[in-house]
């Protein structure tokens, strides 16, 4: 390994690398960070939604259908499954961020800097993810004081946890890549429903995909959200783990389990990809 | 000799669309130097700037700062260049001092260093009073000071300064002239400032390049370019054509090929003929102007001549 001598300590090159790596990373995520705490609203506005579904929406479906007929508790099941609302509605909020850096002019100073392009998303990808670790932990929270039923084990909240990181990365990639794409917040906003939200109406966050036409069960089986909320429920709410059956059917549920986070471990890495391409080829003229 | 801390060579930029922006441009700026760009808008400074800072890639030719290449080695090019860009770019929910100090570690500033760089920095910019205020409230000025104090917490050897007064008030401009003409002195560094203010250019700058539809149509200190128009011109206002005016004039051998028409006015470089010499010969010739003028030439006729001379007589 290269070493280089600095005051009469011998430093070696790789670990000077890493070192610099991760303070420009903090730096970066940093900055981010005090943006997003000088606003308010990207914080607060997209737990309104997922919060209405899982104290109100929930509670008056489960009343008048009778919940979900299993030993799976219903509140819990939405409360669950409106964290399949509230990632990708915060990792879109992100994006948004990115083009206001863009059109404000600040990303121009961090174009500029001797840092690699990737660090730039990836700095943002970092507070993206705890910010959107923050929202689903209080969306969870709130479903248990309301009343909904958890099983939580240590196992299972690594499975959780590794669903749920992996989506946020995921989401986060699409967002930033439709950032790269589009050049204005008015059409980047109106791209909201598609990316955001109409797959929460598929991937069976507030009813089993068994329970839609077959045909929209295969689609739903093709979402990374759908195999995340699996995952998610998998680890918070149902050890047997139902949502990861109906997608795979098969009977061994570690399997069925790793073979889902593998889904989504691969859209995360794809979408990751993607969007660095993508950044690096809007940001550079 | 001093030694290039800028080397450019037939460096070209083609946008889509075949848009031809910078067309194979070559100068060298030295050490410690302060090198001016100058140009109308579209003339291609900015986007020489951006090659130059590797926010632009280059369709041919190549740029170097203290040797390194700006495409194959864009992290080293950057790390010892700083920019301040035409347009505001601090982040504005920030206060001024989380702007300096994120500069310092994205350049990689250990914090000991950073702390006595941004003591020094924000009393000589006058900050004092602000620096720990979001940035949004700030006036224009402020901000700008703001962001060449922050171009300057990474001691570059390369500052590029694009368009660094543009938009300013006349006392915040002059006031930010004499920051920047202090920087070379207080700090050691390359300076590239592209303007189109050319009272600006010949204040601050040892040598500019003037340059016009994507190429350097001059390039020399601004005495000697300003040299080349001779010591005292002739401006005559003309009623109607004025290129045809031109024309008569060079036609009876009053005016050379370096004299231009822009709008109404003439001007006739003299190159030490006398002025009376100058006003028999337009009697002779039967040119009647409505006015006209001798002075001495400013940097603006050089400007002119090079770049407004040629489009007018295109068109």
């Amino acid at each position: 390994m290269a070493t280089t001598a600095t005051g009469g300590a011998v430093i070696p090159i790789d670990s000077r690398t890493r070192g610099r790596a991760r303070s420009t990373l903090l730096a970066l995520a940093g900055r981010r960070a005090r943006l997003t705490a000088g606003n308010p609203r990207q914080i607060a506005v997209p737990l309104l939604g997922p919060i209405l579904l899982a104290l109100v929406v929930a509670p008056a479906l489960e009343k008048a259908t009778g919940g979900l007929h299993s030993t799976v508790d219903y509140q819990s099941f939405v409360g669950v499954g409106a964290v399949g609302l509230v990632i990708p509605l915060s990792c879109i909020f992100a994006g948004l961020s990115v083009i206001v850096d863009r059109r404000a002019g600040a990303q121009r100073e961090l174009l500029a800097a001797p840092v690699s392009r990737s660090q730039l998303v990836f700095g943002n990808l970092l507070v993206a993810v705890c910010l959107s670790a923050l929202q689903a932990i209080v969306l969870v929270a709130l479903t248990a004081l309301r009343g909904g039923r958890f099983h939580v084990s240590g196992a299972g909240l690594a499975w959780a946890l590794a669903a749920g990181l992996l989506f946020t990365v995921f989401m986060y990639g699409v967002a930033e890549t439709l950032a790269s794409r589009i050049s204005k917040p008015e059409e980047y906003v109106g791209a909201t429903p598609a990316v955001a939200i109409l797959p929460f109406f598929f991937a069976g966050a507030l009813y089993p995909i068994s329970a839609m036409p077959g045909a929209l069960t295969d689609i739903a089986k093709a979402l990374p959200l759908t195999h995340a909320l699996a995952l998610l429920r998998y680890g918070l709410v149902d050890p047997h783990g139902q949502s990861l059956h109906a997608i795979w059917g098969a009977g061994n549920t570690t399997v069925e389990a790793w073979a889902s986070l593998g889904v989504v471990a691969l859209f995360a890495l794809a979408l990751t990809a993607i969007s660095i391409r993508m950044f690096k080829r809007s940001a550079v003229g | 000799m001093r030694t290039a801390t800028i080397e450019v060579r037939d460096l070209r930029k083609v946008y889509a669309g075949e848009v031809e922006a910078v067309k194979g441009i070559d100068f060298d700026v030295a050490a410690g130097e302060v090198f001016g760009l100058l140009g109308p808008n579209g003339a291609g400074k900015s986007t020489t700037i951006g090659m130059l800072t590797t926010t632009i890639l280059p369709t041919g030719g190549s740029a170097r700062l203290a040797g390194l290449d700006v495409v194959a080695d864009p992290r080293g090019a950057r790390a010892i260049a700083s920019v301040v860009f035409q347009e505001p770019v601090v982040d504005g929910g920030l206060s001024g001092l989380d702007n300096l100090s994120l500069h310092a570690r994205l350049w990689g500033i250990g914090p000991e260093q950073q702390r006595t760089r941004i003591a020094e920095l924000v009393p000589a910019f006058g900050l004092q009073e602000l620096i720990e205020r979001p940035v949004d409230t700030y006036s224009g000025g402020q901000r700008r000071r703001l962001e060449i104090a922050r171009a300057l917490v990474s001691r570059p050897q390369v500052l590029f300064l694009d368009e660094p007064t543009v938009g300013l008030d006349a006392r915040i401009r002059h006031e930010l002239l004499d920051l920047i003409a202090g920087l070379r002195e207080r700090f050691e560094m390359t300076i590239l400032l592209s303007t189109h203010y050319l009272e600006e250019a010949r204040q601050l700058c040892d040598r500019v390049a003037i340059m016009y539809e994507g190429s350097i149509v001059g390039l020399d200190a601004p005495a000697r370019l300003l040299a080349e128009l001779g010591e005292e011109i002739l401006e005559l206002r003309v009623q109607g054509d004025a290129r045809a005016t031109l024309a008569r004039l060079r036609a009876q051998g009053i005016a050379a090929a370096d004299a231009f028409a822009i709008g109404a006015t003439v001007t006739v470089p003299l190159h030490g003929r006398p002025a009376g010499q100058a006003l028999g010969a337009l009697e002779e010739a039967a040119i009647s102007p409505v006015g006209m003028a001798t002075r001495a030439p400013t940097l603006d006729d050089v400007y002119l001549q090079l770049t407004g001379g040629p489009a007018a007589e295109a068109a």
